[in-house]
């Protein structure tokens, strides 16, 4: 792991989370959307037929199948999204307008009415933008009687392509906004995480509503195309599952592995995960690549995990930072986590995350996510776990301490100030 | 003759490769005429075809069980049976045993080129994909109740398109279910589990994928009249989306592997249980739970508990001597399993391998006797850990022996006698002279 942008690197400081002004956000985008629809059913006028109302229907199925995981947004919108994108060339601006604000507020499960008047005017918003570069990309609306493969390639399978990137870039800069004001993710690590949950997907999107299309209009199967299409839809929503299901399963695997630990120092118990979520924090507001920021946060989650290998009277006597006799557990944790092909990255900063504190220049190849790692790990022994001799400091006199260290520490400072700000906004959110 | 005997001791698969042949005979004396003629006019389309198919047997799906499919391949010959007008071709106007003399033709080049790189060519998987392409090719291009066969009626004109389209739905499903059902039996044969339970797993493993292959050759069939051969390529593209995502699935399951590994050999290195312990006693679980007709997945919680039963040793002071805990007290058991059940529920998601873990120490009686209700998983694992505890892993015939014995005296009172009886047919089987390890390796 390389070094760059850590020396000099000033994080800016005060990213506060502004709540007023995401309720602003989301009133822009809701008014937008709706206006945009307004706008189109005024233009166009609004046909109501049969096509307009399976695409309803569908979009609530959507919402009867529920979105999966994690990241709400990105995941539910994947979904409704074939939807959408089928629904501008089966329907048009106006009607696409109107798909997109009955999917918007369908989205099950508990969600504040704040998301759900966002997403009511972000999937309008979408819609209606979506229609209208698919129209200006030369796409035909409806498209029976289409002479041949090549005028449907054209005038259908090109539109889409073009229409589907555009409006999936467009939904990833609105939720990156809104993640931004509300949660305080730095919009390039958001834009980046949802390219790599859902980009490849997308593509794969346009083409299913492509066949939607084609088979609804020029073949003339109507409505009934919609149940040939449905076990691509179920495939993509089971892959959405697997990426879903992936994600859990790391959080399962670090969870039964912080078990053990704690099972073996139960004076730890809390300390990985607060470690982990405060190595993310330092790790974002220094902008690293979402990548990097796993591996720390599962560094974070593991860096104690050598003490399992130790015996446990010892681990229960001995304190982190004083016990002589725990002083390889770093290097025997690294050892296991190497075994575990997700946490590759992990090794070098689960290894090194002790030496690297208070390293000077000579530390300097140990790397930027042992030295967050251990700060993260340092400050919170300090504070929350307490010194060897038992004391719990404070915030001021553990900065005090940490400050008086090397000055590599002292460029991960504000890092670290700014992941505490960001935890006592959000909570333990 | 060597390939002969395997064949005898396998009368399934045996019958599965008559079937084969006599597919391909019938093909052959049924349009051995119309093939030729077929060749020279549709040889593009048959080019494309055939293409598709040798890529999708090339490009195999490992599923997460270790199983491996080639969905590509099953869509596109199915799409082949069904397929007619095609805009730019001539109409696709052939008996189904022209079909079924292409389908070979991929199937073959697939494994020559799969036989060159070195990897394995499944002949019964092949056996049982042309049969079940032929059984949907015959239903598509036998007379319909329309009248003229489903493929020559995909303009609407006769018969409303949804109506087609729902009889080609019915007949893919009906080839597909052949392949899948003679393909599990065969399967079923070698690894010596039910039929039943590996048709279920094969169906119900990844089942999006199953409805999308039987939706592809529908798809390709009616949009070829307007997208040419252009369908094809289209139509099986959703299917290869799911290629990526099977592959995570797989990860998954690699993950867990790996996390659960390392856990085991935490014990191990903190010196509380012996080296390989953890593993011996997965392996024998499985093979017992396969005896038992457990399914996939209730194998793999089997599994996953079985290397993790001594988890809880972990935060002892004091090692139990030798990790050995059949010898240990009756409440150090408890404790240990107790504890192991607390860390896996650490992780949500996790908990029907928690409570497997947690009641292994349970004696059999309280099942009998105060109707206890505790999971076959719990039991099968409670004998298999006695089991390697009084073997140590000794694999000779002397030692084994002694185990049985030993836990022959704890029948019906610690130990549930169906399951020794299941340790019994896999120690049996095991035993040098019969093939143990191959019953692993084709999980």
């Amino acid at each position: 792991m390389s070094t760059t942008g850590s020396a000099g690197h000033r994080p800016t400081v005060g990213r506060v989370v502004r709540p007023s002004a995401v309720s602003v956000f989301v009133a822009v985008v809701f008014t937008a959307g709706l206006g945009a629809t307004a706008a189109a059913i005024r233009i166009d006028g609004l046909v109501i037929d049969v096509a307009l109302a399976v695409l309803v229907v569908l979009a609530v199925l959507t919402w009867w199948q529920g979105s999966i995981g994690l990241t709400t947004n990105s995941v539910s919108l994947s979904f409704s999204s074939i939807v959408l994108v089928a629904s501008m060339a089966l329907v048009g601006p106006a009607g696409a307008g109107i798909v997109g604000i009955l999917v918007g507020p369908l989205q099950r499960g508990k969600q504040p009415w704040r998301a759900r008047l966002f997403n009511t005017g972000m999937f309008a918003l979408l819609g209606v933008f979506g229609a209208v570069v698919y129209r200006a990309a030369g796409g035909v609306v409806g498209g029976a009687g289409l002479p041949g493969p090549w005028e449907i390639v054209r005038a259908v399978g090109f539109p889409i392509l073009v229409a589907d990137v555009v409006q999936a870039l467009a939904n990833l800069l609105l939720i990156a906004a809104v993640v931004r004001l509300a949660q305080g993710v730095p919009v390039r690590t958001q834009i980046w995480r949802m390219l790599v949950t859902s980009g490849p997907n997308q593509l794969g999107y346009g083409v299913i509503a492509f066949i939607l299309v084609v088979l609804w209009e020029p073949v003339g199967l109507g409505p009934a195309g919609v149940v040939l299409v449905l076990p691509p839809l179920l495939v993509a929503r089971w892959a959405f599952a697997q990426y879903s299901e992936e994600v859990k399963g790391h959080e399962r695997a670090l969870g039964v592995l912080v078990g053990a630990v704690e099972s073996k120092a139960p004076h730890l118990t809390g300390h990985s995960a607060r470690v982990a979520q405060l190595s993310v924090h330092m790790a974002e507001s220094l902008g690293l690549r979402p990548a990097v920021v796993a591996d720390i946060r599962a560094a974070g989650m593991l860096h104690d995990l050598g003490l399992t290998t130790l015996p446990t009277a010892t681990v229960r006597r001995e304190s982190i930072g004083a016990g002589a006799s725990l002083r390889d557990y770093p290097q025997r944790g690294a050892r296991l986590v190497q075994e575990v092909s997700f946490l590759a990255g992990s090794v070098d900063a689960v290894a090194h995350h002790r030496e690297a504190l208070g390293s000077g220049a000579e530390g300097a190849a140990l790397g930027l996510a042992a030295l967050v790692v251990g700060l993260a790990d340092e400050y919170d022994l300090l504070t929350e776990v307490g010194t060897p001799d038992g004391r719990v400091l404070t915030h001021d006199e553990a900065m005090a301490i940490l400050r008086a260290r090397s000055p590599r520490d002292h460029d991960l400072l504000p890092a670290l100030e700014q992941a505490l700000v960001r935890r006592a906004n959000v909570g333990g959110a | 003759m060597s390939v002969l005997r395997p064949l005898l001791e396998r009368p399934r698969a045996a019958a599965l490769l008559t079937l084969g042949i006599l597919t391909i005979a019938a093909a052959v004396t049924t349009s051995l005429g119309s093939a030729g003629w077929a060749s020279g006019v549709h040889y593009r389309t048959i080019a494309v075809f055939v293409v598709a198919l040798v890529a999708g047997e090339l490009v195999r799906l490992r599923m997460p069980s270790r199983r491996e499919a080639a969905p590509l391949a099953s869509a596109s010959a199915l799409a082949l049976a069904f397929v007619g007008d095609i805009a730019g071709e001539p109409t696709f106007d052939v008996p189904s045993g022209v079909v079924v003399l292409i389908v070979a033709t991929g199937l073959v080049l697939a494994a020559v080129v799969r036989r060159t790189f070195g990897r394995v060519v499944r002949v019964d998987q092949m056996a049982a994909r042309l049969v079940g392409v032929g059984v949907a090719a015959w239903l598509a291009r036998a007379a319909s109740p329309w009248g003229l066969p489903l493929w020559e009626l995909d303009d609407g004109e006769q018969v409303p398109l949804p109506v087609v389209a729902a009889g080609l739905l019915v007949i893919a499903a009906v080839g597909l279910t052949v392949e899948i059902g003679l393909s599990s039996a065969v399967r079923s044969e070698r690894q010596r589990t039910a039929w039943t339970s590996a048709l279920r797993d094969e169906v119900g493993e990844v089942a999006p994928l199953t409805y999308a292959v039987i939706t592809t050759g529908p798809m390709v069939a009616l949009m070829a009249p307007q997208l040419g051969l252009l369908a094809l390529p289209v139509a099986l593209f959703p299917l290869a989306i799911t290629y990526v995502a099977v592959d995570r699935a797989s990860r998954n399951r690699e993950i867990y592997r790996q996390t659960i590994a390392i856990l085991s050999v935490l014990t191990e290195a903190g010196g509380y249980t012996p080296s390989g312990h953890a593993e011996r006693v997965a392996l024998s679980s499985v093979r017992m739970g396969r005896v038992l007709g457990l399914s996939g997945r209730e194998l793999r919680d089997v599994e996953y508990a079985a290397l993790l039963h001594d988890l809880g040793q972990i935060s002892l002071t004091e090692p139990i001597p030798g990790g050995a805990t059949v010898l240990a007290a009756p409440s150090d058991q408890l404790e240990i399993s107790s504890e192991g059940a607390r860390i896996i529920r650490r992780a949500s998601g996790l908990e029907d391998i928690a409570s497997i873990v947690e009641s292994v120490p349970t004696p059999y009686r309280r099942v009998r006797e105060l109707g206890e209700d505790v999971a076959l998983g719990s039991r099968i694992i409670k004998v298999a850990n006695a089991y390697d505890d009084l073997t140590q892993g000794d694999s000779g015939a002397s030692a084994i022996d002694a185990a049985l014995e030993r836990i022959q005296l704890g029948l019906g009172y610690e130990y549930d006698p169906e399951v020794v009886t299941a340790l019994a047919v896999v120690t049996s089987a095991t035993a040098p002279g019969r093939s143990g390890p191959g019953a692993r390796e084709s999980r």
